[in-house]
């Protein structure tokens, strides 16, 4: 068996990791606009415009976006470290 | 990975268990991350008792925290069973009073509150102003939500409110002025030479329960609670008809009665249960009583039926 490669994301892998990121939630916020900027290992900036914030607190808005990319951020060899900044905005 | 149905149910029980309900690294005492500390601190600021969850201290529980709360950052705050947010949202709803009002804190308008400085404190603290304050240094209040107050000088923050008497200006956050109408202070001698005393009758405290009194309360119905908190053996040698053993169900029971309900503690001479409604008054409780002298004293005064020993 192959050793387990520890920290993906402090292997340069940015750039695949941001668009699984923006894929995971285009996929669950229908019709959201999403930039993605890396920040260096596993530190990332996310930004997502959506009609569906309307009416929503900050902390429900951002709740949809972190339920969408959980997944990448779980266990301690988690691709996703950390969202630096996460910003949630009407159009 | 998706959180499966027991760990759900597990969260959602231990969640439901408390009103407020903190998730975070380390404890109440001993924070072990800044961001965790820093809600500690509001927390302590506004309510007496809540509960926190040491992540560290469960690695399976601290990944199913995020996921049940689609939040990927410790610490979480939980009231009433709905996600509040984290560190950097709790701070924004302390600084806005809207946590206060969460927790229904209801926050003085300017004018409300009045307080009491003596001639002597006046004097003292207009010294201590002299000689060490100045920009970034005025002298200030605060009152924790156990009622424990706090004298200080240093810089205030936020929109303070602004309390004055005797010619002294005294700044206080908003939730400590919600505490602090009536509140007096004055200057005490003590073996570390003068203090100043403030005196809050707005603080919860035990207050005395005669005998006789206790009679009256029981003889008039009126609905309260007769804490009997010695011992099963000393209970089946003598009891207070009307009072209840306390253990741990009746105490959970206790707790979460408004916090003006009427609390009556007794033991054999009134100590232990002078512990216990401190206890209880620690936790907010406004009405709490403790039996001078115990059942003891209800033989000799009122009741000599009941066996003393």
């Amino acid at each position: 068996m192959a050793l387990q490669i520890l920290n993906a994301g402090e292997n340069g892998d940015a750039e695949k990791i941001s668009d699984d990121l923006r894929g995971r939630i285009e996929a669950a916020i229908e019709g959201a606009e999403v930039s993605v900027t890396a920040n260096g290992p596993g530190h990332f900036e996310i930004r997502v415009v959506s009609s569906s914030f309307e009416g929503l607190s900050r902390v429900k808005q951002q709740q949809r976006v972190y339920g969408a990319i959980a997944e990448l951020m779980a266990g301690p060899n988690a691709p996703v470290h950390a969202i630096d900044k996460l910003e949630c905005l009407l159009p | 990975m998706s959180l499966d149905q027991g760990a759900r149910s597990r969260l959602d029980t231990l969640i439901g268990a408390h009103e407020v309900t903190l998730f975070m690294k380390g404890t109440r005492q001993q924070p072990q991350c800044g961001f965790s500390s820093t809600v500690i601190q509001i927390l302590d600021t506004l309510i007496p008792e809540y509960q926190t969850v040491d992540v560290l201290a469960d690695s399976e529980l601290r990944e199913n925290i995020k996921l049940y709360s689609a939040w990927p950052t410790i610490p979480q705050l939980y009231v009433k069973g709905e996600f509040v947010g984290g560190c950097d949202i709790i701070q924004e709803l302390f600084q806005s009073g809207e946590l206060a009002a969460t927790f229904g804190i209801e926050l003085p308008k300017p004018g409300d509150v009045s307080i009491t400085i003596s001639d002597a404190a006046a004097d003292q603290l207009r010294q201590v102003l002299e000689q060490q304050g100045g920009p970034g240094r005025d002298l200030q209040l605060s009152i924790d939500a156990r009622f424990q107050a706090n004298l200080f000088l240093g810089p205030a923050g936020g929109d303070p409110t602004v309390v004055e008497s005797n010619g002294v200006e005294l700044r206080m956050d908003a939730v400590s002025a919600s505490r602090a109408d009536g509140l007096s202070i004055d200057v005490v001698d003590t073996p570390q030479g003068p203090g100043f005393k403030i005196n809050n009758p707005r603080a919860p405290g035990v207050r005395p329960l005669s005998v006789g009194e206790l009679k009256l309360l029981l003889d008039a119905e009126e609905a309260f609670e007769l804490m009997d908190v010695r011992t099963v053996a000393e209970r089946e040698t003598s009891a207070i008809e009307g009072s209840s053993l306390m253990d741990d169900e009746q105490a959970a029971r206790l707790e979460a009665l408004p916090k003006d309900a009427k609390l009556v503690f007794h033991c054999h001479h009134g100590g232990r249960s002078q512990q216990a409604a401190e206890h209880f008054a620690a936790l907010g409780f406004t009405n709490v009583y403790n039996l001078v002298g115990g059942i003891d004293a209800w033989s000799d005064e009122i009741d000599p039926s009941v066996p003393k020993y």
